[in-house]
């Protein structure tokens, strides 16, 4: 009896521990540990790890920048142009605000639109202050707020795998993507189906 | 196989050329060598090699590579506090535990994979700019590396030549003032020629809060840095560090080659070995040499590669022409030439000599004396000799080498009561000075003799103990602590620093 | 306002004050980093900081009381491997780590997620230049060169010995101590300093390195002794961590912090 008690704990136990590994286990090294909150261009919260799955380009940037973040917009369509149709569909695209006071929901929509971008791949998203700076910490992104309410600040596009781990970036950008970047992209798309769902990496 | 073995056939393709184009004779203008626009001699052959670094004096061997190959570095900083001159402790900043930094030596056309390791234990971030890498910054954006981390980057060796490597970290003329810096040799193809022997010198200029040899932890002084007011000028980042056991040795009859780098921050080197001519010297570490050189400049950021013959036995004083940089700031080293001597060659006249001769001579036993207080086995001889050779340095242009002074200038130490009567009295003069009347042996002076506040302490028992024990004085005994003593005792004099 | 995770868990009782605060008046000043579009002149609210910096026994009621920053928990994302490395253990100082002395080989992310926990936040950069600008007088010492020297000797010390405990030194003042001497300290800016990692490098170059204005020029010799610590925290990432950067907290008085 004793002992049949105690295979059942264990049993219940190794599938408690399955389940948890199935469904969470984000690997050390993700950005996805970040916990903060983010919305969308489409006024949607969501939170990073929600990204789990496929591979990501994310980038930083604000939409009343003049200079370098249109390229920076370029920069990662030029990414998607270099992709045929299929691998384009397993990468998402996601943009980060480094102005949120004045990038609401609204100013990002009417870039998303402007820039024609397409929202299956696409998303544009600012969370708050505290956010902006962590997730410009993990991207390795640097930033200052100017006097004029610009921004200085450092510009690359950062590769994540389906976990949330970065692959690659590249501070060189342009419509012409740096090659070794793409192909780094390419490995990420290809590689995908093999890993997926459960990259098997067992973090404690 | 096949793409293998065409690489293999554009190398030996571009190496032809390259020897195809040496030897062609020259009429006007001497050929040149193609600098970094032939510098490429293609992928790297073979697996990747660790580079031998070395501690200076010594050089890594030749590489005797005929092919270009992928050549890894593992470069070390730490920050450690060392002995800068006796007594004195520094905290240097340094590439691979030293300074100057590990030599390291490499081919042209090689690939170097570069890491540069922050020691965990290190305050201060850090980077490198080589001068032999062509490309922003030398290598110095790519490898800024906080505490504990290290930064990797690749570069290809265009041009040949001997370089110097250092720190660009802000603020720069301080981290290089703290001993960041050391010399990379791109050899040439064809290599350079065989000699006996090579060693690594490199000077650099020192700034501290204390004055010259005071002793104890002294701080960097940025005031001092930025007026170029050194207080040391130092060969291999030491006073002692080419100095008696140190002393770079040779045999008579061999070719001794040094590769010197001068890291300043701020002060030019008028290299120069007392006693000897350069017969080749590949001035500003470049392509072509210069024969039959006396002093050689090295500029604060440069080099040059020296070489000449040891014809006779005996000590050769290496120095910053500079003077007071080498009697009195330290720019001093040694080569030690032993062998059968020769008089046809040397005949112990000449200007230099003669003005060394008392340097080069009193050296040994000062460095004897030194090494026995040290141990804790100074004899009275010991000391006597040592004292001789300082008395002769430091006190004999106005007191004599005789001790007899000049009438109404300069007092009498032979036979002094004066002297003889108070030693304490006699070791505070030296430290303080002296100024207002006395009266000497009957005969009265009125002048001032300046405080001797280069001396430590033994080098000040030293030398009054000779005093004591020549021309008739009372004799006995001065010891160190003796010194000592009386300096706590008597308030340092205000300027004296300075 | 705050849509921090870690708000919820903010716990004002949670005794973590390192000497409590004292308030800083604000106002104009100059700051080291000249920057193209202010020129340097600094205008600040009024703020509390910490007195001392954060010791080893309060950090250890802090990853306590938050153990997803003890050190076997923490993401690597968020410290690397070294965080904490020279405690005992997990939740232990040991010997290498004395309650009193500050706490080292932290990550931004830690010191931020500390602040945070005290109903904090890290110091801005120019929050900490003004306060470290005084000596025991005056508000601004900088123009003496005694202050400067004092700031160097620091630097001329090897730091492989042990550190001194928090609140030996004077206070300044404002009645803040060992901003100078003891250790280096995380900003919440640390990463808004486009100091190149090339300080030689022309302004050209920076501009294309960073969108905007220019890098900031590090030229200035009064202020070595200060620009020294940019140059440290501008090679440092959030995960990173030595064994001689540390923090304080400060606090906003103007809008309801409790
Ligand atoms: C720049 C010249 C100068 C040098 C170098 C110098 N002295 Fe003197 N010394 C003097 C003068 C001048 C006096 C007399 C001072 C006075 O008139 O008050 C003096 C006085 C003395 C006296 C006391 C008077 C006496 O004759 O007994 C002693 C002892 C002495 N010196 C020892 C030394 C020793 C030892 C050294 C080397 C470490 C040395 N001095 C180096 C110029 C010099
Ligand atoms: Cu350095």
């Amino acid at each position: 009896m004793k002992i049949l008690i105690m295979l059942l704990a264990l049993a219940l136990m190794v599938a408690t521990a399955e389940v948890r590994c199935a469904e969470a286990a984000l690997p050390q090294q993700s950005v996805y540990q970040l916990g903060d909150s983010f919305s969308d261009h489409n006024g949607q919260d969501f939170a990073l790890a929600s990204r789990r799955g496929k591979p990501q380009l994310v980038a930083m940037f604000y939409t009343s920048c003049r200079y370098v973040c249109p390229l920076i917009i370029d920069s990662a369509k030029a990414v998607e142009h270099s992709l045929d149709a299929d691998q384009r569909q397993h990468l998402q695209v996601l943009l980060i605000s480094m102005d949120p006071d004045r990038d609401d929901v609204a100013a990002l929509k009417a870039t998303a639109q402007a820039r024609r971008l397409d929202s299956s791949r696409w998303t544009l998203a600012r969370t708050s202050r505290d956010g902006v700076r962590r997730v410009a910490a993990l991207l390795g992104v640097r930033y200052r707020a100017l006097a004029d309410g610009e921004f200085n600040h450092t510009s690359a596009l950062v590769l994540l795998d389906i976990d949330g781990r970065v692959l690659a970036r590249t501070e060189k950008l342009g419509t012409a993507p740096d090659p070794a970047f793409m192909q780094q992209v390419r490995a990420a798309l290809g590689s995908q189906h093999a890993t997926a769902p459960h990259a098997g990496s067992a973090p404690d | 196989m096949k793409t293998h073995t065409r690489r293999m056939l554009v190398l030996v393709m571009m190496l032809t050329l390259a020897a195809c184009q040496q030897p062609a004779p020259v009429t006007a203008a001497p050929e040149d060598t193609g600098g970094s626009a032939k510098g490429d001699f293609g992928p790297p052959v073979g697996e990747p090699i660790e580079a031998i670094l070395t501690a200076p004096p010594l050089v890594p061997p030749a590489t005797g590579r005929k092919q270009p190959a992928k050549v890894v570095v593992n470069l070390e900083v730490r920050e450690i506090e060392k002995e800068i001159s006796e007594g004195v402790t520094y905290t240097f900043w340094t590439f691979g535990g030293t300074v100057p930094g590990s030599f390291i030596r490499i081919r042209q056309g090689d690939t170097v994979e570069f890491h540069l390791n922050n020691h965990p234990d290190s305050k201060m971030p850090h980077n490198i700019d080589l001068h032999a890498v062509t490309g922003p910054g030398g290598g110095a954006a790519s490898s800024f590396t906080a505490p504990g981390h290290s930064s990797q980057f690749t570069f290809k060796a265009l041009n040949a030549g001997l370089y110097v490597y250092h720190c660009a970290t802000a603020p720069v003329g301080m981290h290089v003032a703290n001993g960041m810096y050391g010399l990379i040799l791109v050899e040439p193809p064809e290599g350079l020629p065989a000699v006996d022997k090579e060693y690594y010198v490199m000077q650099g200029d020192f700034y501290t809060v204390g004055k010259y040899r005071e002793k104890g932890l002294q701080p960097f002084d940025m005031q001092k840095a930025i007026e170029e007011n050194a207080t040391y000028v130092l060969f291999n980042g030491s006073e002692g560090a080419l100095l008696g056991d140190n002393a770079l040795p040779a045999k008579v009859g061999e070719t001794v080659r040094l590769y010197v780098g001068n890291g300043g921050p701020n002060l030019s080197s008028s290299f120069h070995v007392i006693g000897e001519i350069f017969d080749k010297v590949w001035f500003e570490g470049g392509t072509r040499y210069q024969e039959n050189v006396q002093t050689t400049m090295v500029p604060a950021g440069g080099s040059a590669i020296v070489e000449f013959r040891a014809e006779v036995p005996g000590t050769s004083v290496i120095v910053d022409h500079a003077l007071f940089r080498a009697f009195n700031k330290g720019a001093l080293g040694m080569l030690k030439f032993e062998g059968p001597e020769d008089k046809t060659i040397y005949s112990g006249k000449e200007i230099d000599s003669v003005y060394l001769g008392d340097k080069a001579a009193s050296a040994a036993p000062v460095a004897a004396a030194a090494q026995a207080a040290a141990t804790g086995a100074l004899t009275l001889e010991q000391q006597v000799k040592s004292g001789e050779a300082l008395f002769a340095g430091t006190c004999s242009t106005c007191h004599q080498s005789n001790g007899a002074g000049l009438p109404n200038v300069f007092p009498p130490l032979a036979k002094s009561d004066y002297l003889n009567a108070d030693k304490d009295r006699a070791i505070a003069i030296i430290l303080n000075g002296l100024s207002g009347p006395v009266t000497v042996n009957g005969a009265s002076y009125n002048s001032v003799m300046p405080p001797m506040s280069q001396l430590n302490d033994d080098e000040i028992a030293n030398i009054l103990t000779y005093t004591y024990n020549s021309w008739d004085n009372a004799g006995g005994q001065i010891s160190a602590a003796d010194v000592a003593r009386v300096r706590a005792a008597t308030p340092r004099p205000e300027g004296a620093a300075h | 306002m705050r849509l921090l995770p870690l708000a919820m868990l903010m716990v004002p009782a949670l005794g973590l004050a390192g000497g409590g605060y004292v308030t800083l008046p604000g106002g104009s000043y100059k700051s080291v980093l000249a920057y193209e579009d202010t020129g340097g002149t600094v205008t600040l609210a009024p703020f509390e900081l910490m007195k001392r910096p954060v010791t080893n026994a309060e950090f250890l009621k802090f990853v306590r009381r938050l153990p997803q920053w003890q050190r076997d928990r923490v993401p690597s994302v968020f410290a690397e491997s070294r965080y904490l490395a020279h405690w005992a253990s997990a939740t232990a100082l040991g010997s290498a780590a004395l309650p009193e002395q500050p706490v080292v080989m932290v990550s931004w992310f830690a010191a931020s997620a500390y602040c945070e926990a005290a109903g904090a936040r890290l110091p801005t950069w120019n929050e900490w230049e003004y306060a470290a600008a005084a000596d025991a007088t005056r508000a601004d010492a900088r123009a003496d060169p005694a202050w400067r020297e004092q700031i160097l000797s620091w630097y001329a010390k090897p730091s492989n010995q042990p550190l001194a405990e928090v609140g030996q030194s004077p206070a300044n003042h404002y009645g803040v101590q060992d901003l100078h001497g003891l250790v280096w300290e995380w900003t919440e800016d640390y990463a808004s300093m486009l100091v190149s990692a090339d300080n030689r490098t022309q302004q050209e170059q920076d501009r294309l390195q960073f969108c905007g204005a220019g890098a900031i020029a590090m030229d200035d010799r009064e202020n070595y002794a200060v620009l020294m610590r940019v140059a440290l925290l501008s090679s440092m990432e959030a995960a990173n961590l030595t064994s001689n950067l540390g923090f304080r907290c400060a606090r906003s008085i103007d809008e309801g912090t409790p």
